[in-house]
Parts: structure tokens; sequence; C-alpha cells
């Protein structure tokens, strides 16, 4: 019985290697045609890439010490300065655009640190079940129930996180428990699926079943929450620096909002309306882009969604 | 409206069944290559107190079919050409609104495909028949839940003990019986069974095809079955209709359809039946695979690249149903009576 | 070659406040599947027959008894040492659609595994593709159109073929075939069955059928054993034949009957049995059978049948059975035209 039913089709598989680049190429393509199917999608993709090249680009554009203008203390908005300008006299676009780095970098930091902690702990519970699964979920309620903000506070009185990156580090250590817990359900549901048992039938490699079969069937899943954690971590971060407890390093938009706020008297004075309003709509931006962008991933890591 | 005092059965015998013609029924599917036709041109007439089945393999447009019938069609689906006449009932495809949703339930009673899983797991059997009851404005909630409890009873079960449970407390065979009550407890006319008997066992699902054939009877109900599985429909129907590609290609008596197939696709699927008897070599599957929405070839026979009897028409010209003898087959091998093809041929 | 005696297995349910409750699954089960064999284990929904091919394939352990593959008997091993005695025996899913990872084409699905067994065998890396398209045509699909495509691509019919194949990639002696047909298109399963026999004849791979429907069973081989499992007990044993043909237990006869008839093709057999609806859990001790049998006596409620070929008086029937009243009845549909 060898009846080819489909007769029809290219000729013989090239070799591997050459398939995984085609893969890949594919795999692109794809990200390409579902991010072209609704506007929706472009508009985040352009937003949040502005905000990359801000974060990237942003503070080259400017010298090191912003300039001042002691004659436009709270200008109003205007051609030179389109938001208007600070207590000082400086430009607040300037402001928001050299302080985008700083929160973008904490906030990438936090998504990674969470999502990687948050997975690895999520999966290794869910996989080996039994005795790992009781303590790393005992791990994970402590991580859920450990007060955030309080603990911040405490740190940020013998921890002055100049760099983006120690921010980053703490927010993401704080912030796992979430990811960790999903991620095992999600794994425990799974593994029992036919293609994992298959691959254990088969007597494929742990390191085989959690990387090649568990994790891409996850990725949505994970992406969307990495994306997701950025905005967390943002808010968390400006949110910080607006209540003043963390000392005033660097231009930095939680900075500028509490400077707008308790400084400028924003919510009295109009004046200082833009100054307030400049990093706020930024935050908004970047959050909406990043949800816009959000709604991609399941037909982005799905095949069947992203051929279509 | 019939009242619920009356005994189901009582009510029954006075009552003639309703006959159902489908005419000319086209749905489409919205898809990123445009509109394609999941049924086509389908005439289909249920003949009043008659079991109908209807088999088709995956992408054949039965469930698509069965959905008409209660002009249930959703999203991207659109029921774009066609009739669907109720006697007692009109046309439901004009249906819309609280008309339609009255229609569903009193007149046209609809077992779900797998009902294991339709029920509500969240709430008593019980509770969802009274819910059922307030959404078509039942009077008397007692009546309702006394023919409820009978009609379980008539299937072999504890009616008080049944609506009493849980989802979860009850097997396959059980559910689909729950199915069957909720979709008869209205005293719906018209009743459709989309694959009444996937996921059961051999014993439970001889025992569901033998309750639907009484409940039938007694009940002087016209049944529209659909299914995948031929020997179901054998077991239980009066009238088999075959589809394929969204087309109805074979219909008429079951006996008659499954005695001397006329269709190249009757034929091979039957041919295609595991069974207890008959010479294992003259068994073989279908080759080729059932057809996609996408794979359907825009003219000419949907069975073509399957078929052996295939001809250079085939490819061009869809062919028309011809009825003769009280069977209808689509096919320009087999299609035409001979005296008909001899005719033609001498002009 | 791979035998199993005495298996059994009891599941513990957790039950309410009563704590656990028990359910045997499996009872005192014995079998054997040669090289090349044909077995088929037929029953419904919680006779135990998925359970038992879960144990053979190594995915579930069993609570007594012995699996013995390739002369070697399981419990003598460590878990570790076990998996490549396992790794013989191939299971194939009910469900074409969950067993491949929607996330992979073909062409990786069958790679890791062959990557494996390359390595296994010291075969180099070029074998792998070169081995991924022989088995693909050996299952009777052209791996140029097959290799490339995600499982969504394909028809249910493609996707059990690759299955198969990704079960060959091992080299096994035996594969579990568990409703391997159940969910693929009418018209397409006999094309499933033929292959699995085509298999047993030209690799000379085992194949252990399950199933809950009796005629599939035929279409592995002719030359195929059945048994037929009631409440995880072996009821009736013998071969395929000669079993459907002339079956004597009143479960299998009942299972039998219940098998619809093409009406206008075949008429239904004169003593078609069906059996009683089961009133509550059913007692300990006597025959498993007696709530919903339609023949049971005394007898059957005290005493516990087992298999044997006892036929009554005088006379001994051809295949085992578990039943204190053996008795043939034509339950099969008859030929319109026979």
């Amino acid at each position: 019985m060898t009846v080819i039913v489909n007769p029809a089709g290219p000729p013989a598989a090239p070799p591997a290697e050459t398939t995984r680049a085609t893969l890949r190429r594919n795999f692109w393509r794809g990200v390409w045609r579902v991010l072209r199917r609704k506007p929706s999608r472009m508009a985040g993709v352009v937003i949040v890439v502005l905000f990359a090249l801000m974060g990237v680009a942003g503070p080259l554009l400017y010298p090191a010490q912003l300039p001042r203008d002691d004659n436009a203390l709270y200008a109003p908005p205007s051609l030179a300065h389109p938001f208007g300008t600070d207590f000082e006299g400086t430009d607040v676009l300037a402001l928001v655009i050299t302080g985008a780095r700083y929160v973008l970098l904490t906030g990438l930091a936090t998504a990674v640190i969470t999502v990687a902690l948050g997975t690895v702990i999520g999966l290794f519970a869910g996989f080996h079940r039994g005795r790992w699964d009781t303590v790393l979920m005992r791990l994970t309620d402590m991580n859920l129930a450990i007060p955030g903000l309080p603990l911040l506070l405490v740190l940020s009185t013998v921890w002055k996180f100049e760099s983006p990156l120690e921010m980053g580090l703490v927010l993401g250590v704080l912030g796992w428990g979430g990811i960790a817990r999903a991620v095992r359900s999600q794994t425990l549901s799974l593994r029992e699926r036919g293609f994992i048992e298959a691959a254990r039938g088969l007597g494929l490699p742990t390191r085989h079943i959690v990387g090649r079969e568990l994790l891409p069937s996850m990725a949505p899943y994970i992406a969307m929450n990495m994306l997701i954690a950025v905005t967390g971590a943002v808010y968390a971060q400006v949110g910080l620096f607006f209540l003043g407890v963390l000392p005033f390093e660097s231009n930095n938009w939680g900075v500028m909002l509490n400077l707008a706020v308790f400084n400028g008297g924003a919510l009295t004075t109009p004046a200082a309306l833009p100054y307030l309003m400049a990093p706020l709509i930024a935050i908004l931006l970047l959050t909406l882009g990043i949800v816009l962008i959000v709604d991609a991933m399941d037909e982005i890591f799905n095949p069947r969604l992203r051929e279509e | 409206m019939t009242a619920h005092t009356a005994t189901p059965h009582a009510a029954a015998r006075d009552m003639e069944a309703p006959g159902v013609r489908i005419r000319d029924l086209t749905v489409v599917y919205k898809t990123p290559a445009g509109e394609l036709p999941a049924v086509r041109g389908v005439d289909l007439t249920l003949a009043p107190g008659t079991i109908t089945g209807v088999v088709g393999e995956s992408g054949s447009g039965k469930s698509t079919l069965a959905l008409s019938l209660l002009n249930a069609v959703q999203p991207p689906g659109r029921i774009a050409a066609g009739s669907v006449e109720i006697d007692g009932l009109g046309d439901v495809l004009t249906l819309r609104g609280e008309d339609l949703r009255r229609a569903r339930g009193r007149e046209v009673g609809y077992v779900f495909q797998a009902a294991q899983n339709s029920l509500n797991p969240l709430k008593t059997i019980g509770k969802q028949l009274l819910d059922l009851g307030r959404s078509h404005d039942v009077e008397d909630p007692r009546a309702l839940v006394r023919d409820a409890r009978d009609l379980l009873a008539r299937m072999g079960m504890d009616g008080a003990r049944v609506l009493d449970s849980y989802q979860h407390e009850l097997s396959g065979g059980m559910r689909q019986r729950v199915g069957i009550m909720l979709a008869l407890v209205l005293n719906a006319k018209v009743v459709v069974l989309d694959e009444p008997t996937t996921a059961l066992d051999m014993i439970t699902q001889a025992t569901i095809l033998r309750i639907i054939r009484e409940v039938h009877e007694e009940r002087a109900l016209t049944t529209l079955v659909i299914t995948h599985d031929v020997g179901a429909v054998a077991e239980v129907a009066d009238d088999l209709a075959v589809m394929y590609g969204g087309r109805v290609v074979e219909h008429g008596p079951v006996t008659e359809v499954l005695g001397d197939a006329r269709h190249p696709y009757t034929r091979g699927l039957i041919r295609a039946i595991p069974r207890l008897t008959g010479d294992l070599s003259l068994a073989r599957a279908l080759p080729g695979r059932p057809p996609t929405l996408g794979t359907l070839p825009a003219q000419g026979c949907v069975f073509r690249e399957r078929c052996e009897r295939r001809m250079d028409i085939c490819e061009t010209d869809d062919p028309a149903a011809v009825t003769h003898d009280g069977r209808t087959v689509a096919c320009h091998a087999t299609g035409r009576p001979l005296e008909l093809v001899g005719r033609e041929e001498l002009v | 070659m791979i035998t199993g005696t005495g298996i059994s297995k009891t599941f513990r349910q957790r039950g309410g406040v009563l704590g656990a409750r028990e359910v045997p699954a499996l009872r005192d089960v014995d079998f054997a599947v040669e090289r090349g064999g044909a077995v088929s284990f037929i029953g419904e929904s919680g006779s135990g027959k998925t359970t038992l091919g879960r144990i053979i394939a190594g995915l579930e352990t069993h609570d007594a008894g012995e699996i013995v593959i390739d002369g070697v008997p399981m419990s003598s091993l460590s878990h570790r040492r076990r998996q490549p005695y396992f790794r013989r025996v191939q299971l194939i899913h009910q469900d074409p659609y969950s067993a491949l990872n929607p996330t992979r084409t073909i062409h990786q699905a069958l790679e890791a595994p062959l990557a494996l067994r390359a390595r296994q065998t010291g075969r180099p890396r070029s074998w792998i593709d070169s081995r991924a398209q022989e088995l693909l045509s050996m299952v009777g699909i052209d791996p140029g159109y097959v290799l490339p495509r995600y499982p969504h691509q394909l028809s249910g019919g493609m996707r059990q073929r690759v299955v198969i194949a990704r079960a060959l990639t091992m080299d096994p002696e035996v594969l579990v075939a568990d409703e391997a047909v159940s969910m693929i298109d009418v018209s397409l399963r006999l094309g499933i069955l033929a292959l699995l026999k085509d298999l047993r004849e030209r690799l000379g791979v085992g194949v252990l059928f399950i199933t809950h429907d009796i005629a599939t069973a035929r279409y592995i081989g002719d030359d195929g054993e059945l048994y037929v499992l009631y409440r995880g007990q072996v009821v009736e044993r013998g071969a395929t034949e000669k079993i459907i043909a002339d079956p004597v237990h009143p479960y299998t006869q009942s299972l039998l009957s219940a098998i619809p008839v093409l009406h206008g093709l075949e008429r239904p057999g004169a003593e078609r049995v069906v059996p009683k609806e089961p009133q509550g859990e059913g007692r300990l001790g006597g025959c498993l059978f007696v709530p919903r049998c339609p023949f049971s006596t005394e007898r059957c409620e005290q005493e516990t049948p087992v298999l044997g070929r006892d036929g009554g008086p005088g006379q001994d029937t051809e295949q085992e059975q578990a039943c204190f009243h053996p008795r043939r009845r034509s339950v099969i549909p008859v030929g319109v035209g026979e």
C-alpha cells in the first residue's frame, strides 16, 4: 500500500539547514502579514518604534545639560516649545524625549526579569509536579504576598536606584509571581496534550520537550505577559518618582510629574498644565502602543492564524 | 400554542407532522479568499412524519444545513439564497427577532452536536429546563416539569433524579437523552439532531437510536438526523440524503440508496465502511481527501477529483440533481435514468 | 514480542467525606502480541482498554502482574533501564489533531525523534532527512508535500499517517493504536486500517488495536486475535473472525448486536441481544455482567466465571470465554444477497 495521497506538491524537501532558514524567513513574513491585517496594529508598532528610537537616540539629540531660558519659565506651548517649558525654562518636549531612556530601560529590564523568572519557575513546577511544585508554588505565594510599594519605599531609603537596570531588577524580582502561577497552570494542561505525551513516549529528552514543544505553545502567552509587564513597570517607577521617594538623578517622566504637581502647582495653575500633560501623554501613548500590539500576539505565534 | 396541561402524546396524535421543504439553499462563509459556499443550491424535502438522515464527511456542509433550518447560521456565515418552508410556520429564513426565537424550541427542536457539552455545568438539568420554559413564556412550569419527567421516563431514566442532577453526574448516553428531552419538551414538531451518537459507545448508540425512532413515531415528528456515520442513519432513518462539498449528491429511501447506490461517492462511501460481514478484499478507502471550503472546485462537479467515473463534462459542468422514481442523483455519469440518456444520445 | 500476565490496575478516586473510592480498571488480564501479529481489544468506555494500552506503552503503571518485552520482565528493571524497552512499543493516539504540535512543521516533528535515533544507532545526521522521507512514503504520503507543512494544513487522515510515521522513527516492535480511526473521516478509515495491516506484513510490526467498534478490528488482518473487555476483565478471547462470526458470551453478543445494520445491504441477525440498562453499581462477587445480562441465572450471581473453553456438557468452544451459559446466537447482520 503505497498510495501517494497527494502527488501534487513541491519536490523533495531541501536539507535541514535551508529549511530552518526558510522557516525563519516565513515566520517574519507571517509576522508582517499579521501586523498589516489591522491598521490599529500598525499604529501600535509605529508608536512603540517611536518610543524605542526616543530611548536609544533621544539623549543624543540634546546637550547633556538641557538649555534653560530664564525669560520663559512655564512658557505656554509654541512652535519652539510644543509643550511649553518647565520652571527653569527648559523645553518640556526635550525633557520627555531625554527622559524616555530611563523609563524604557527600566520597563524592559523588569519585563525580561519577571518573564524569565516566572516562566522558568512556572515551567519547572508544572512539568515536574510533586515536591518541586509544592516548594516553588509556596515561594510564588510568598512573592505574591510581598507588599511591593511599602517595600520599595523602605528600600529607597538605603538604595538610590541610580541605574535603570537596578530599578528594573528590583521591580522584576518583586513581580514574577503572577506569571509563574499562570505558566504553571498552562504547563499542567499542556503536558496532558497528545503531542507532549507522544514526545515522552518517543523518549525525547526533557530539554527538548520543554524547550521545543512546551515553550512555543506558550509563546503568545509569554509575549503578551512580557509586553504588559513593560507597562506595569513604567507605571510603578513613574509612580515612585512622582511620590518623590527616589532621588532625582536624571530626567525622568515621574520626576516631571512630581515637579509639575508639587512645585508648579499644575493642579491649580494652568500655566504648568502642559508640563504635567506631556509626560502623562507619553505614558498613555506608550501603553496604547503596547496594548495595540498585544492584540496580534495570538496570531503571530499560531501558525494557522499566521498563514491564513 | 399548545397548552401544557394536555399530555404530549394525546396532543401529538391530534396533530399532523409538518413537512419541510428546503429550496435552492445557498450558505456562504466569508474567508480571506472571498465568500465561499458551504452549502450550494440544496433542494431537500422532508416528508411529514419521516426521519431523514443527512450523511456527510467533514466539510460536506451538513452542519451548516442543519443550522439553516433554524435560521441560525452565524457570521462569518450567511444564508445567501433559498428558502426553508416548514408547514404551519412559513419560510424560516424570513423570520426575525422574537418570532425566530420563539420558533426555535417551540416549532423546531434542536439537539446539539455532542449534547454532552451543550449543557450548563453550573446548573441542574431542572433549572435549565425552567430557564427554557421561562424564555418561551410557558405559563405552567409544573406541567413543563411533569412533561419533562414523562419524557425522561419514556427514555428509560428516573426523571426526578435526572432533573436534580448536574451535567457531570450523568453519563454520555444520559446527557444525550436529556438533550433530546429539552428539544422535545416544548412540543416541537420538527426535530434536528446533529451527530446524536458521536462519541457514544456502541450499545449506548443503539439505545439512543432506538429511542429516537420510538419517540419520533409516538409524537408524530418530522426528524432530521445529521451524521457522518452511515450506519447510524441506516439504522434509524426512512430517507437518506448524501452530502458532499456543500451539495446533496444523492437522496432517496434509505434501503434503496444503500442497496443500490447510484452516485459514485455514495458507492465509494458504502464500500469504505468497516463492516461485520462481507468480503474484506472488496472494501477500500476512497482515494483523495474530503474537500474544505478552500479546496472546493469553482466549477464542475465537486466530487470529480475522487471519482472513478469522471468524464470531461465533469470538469466544466456542475451536474444538476435529477429526480426519477423517487430517487435524486446529481451525477453526469449515473444520475440520468437510462431512457433519458438514450433519448439525448439519439438527438 | 510482548506479553502480559495478570495485569491489574485500580484507580483511586478522591470521593467526598468518605475518603477514596477504588475503581478497578483492569482485572487480571493476560495477553501476548507477537512479531507481526494483530491483537484487538474491544470494549466500551470504562472497560479499561485505554488504560491497558497506556500500560503497555509504558505511560502508566500497573498494580499487579508482569509485562515481558523481548523476554525481559519489566519488574526486574529500574525505571530508567525500562525506558529503552518501552520505546519499542509506540502509542498511536486517538486524536491526530492533538497528537501533533501545532507550532511545529512535520519536518520538525520527525526530525527530533530521528536525531535521537541516529545518536542511538551511530548513524550520521544526513541519515535523518532521507529516513524521514522514507517513512512518509511508507505510510503513503508524499514527503515533499507534507514535510514543510504545519499540522493544520493537513487533513485528519494525513495527520494520522504522520503520527504513524513518527511512531515508526523508533523502529518499534509493537504499535498500540488506541481508537486510531475514530476521528478520521469515514471514507478514509479503511486506508489507515489497511496501512496498519501493511506495516505488519512489511515491517513485522505487531499491532495492538484498541477500539469500541468491533467491525474495524477485521481490517487490520483476518489472522488477528480479539479480546473482549468488560469492566476490566477479558470475557471472550479468540480468533477475530471466529468471534465475530460465532460469539458465545452475552456481552460480545450485545456489542455485535449494537452495530447498526445497513438496511438494503443486510438484514439484522435473528437473535440480536439487547442488554439491560445497568441499575446501580453491581455487587462484589459473581459475574460482572449480571446487572446487564438478559440470560443470567442464580449461579451467575454467586460464582465468578473464568476464561475457559467449557461450552456446556460435552462440547468445547473454539474461543475462550468467561460465561456459565455460553450459547451461540445469530446476532450479526446477514447480507441481503446471502
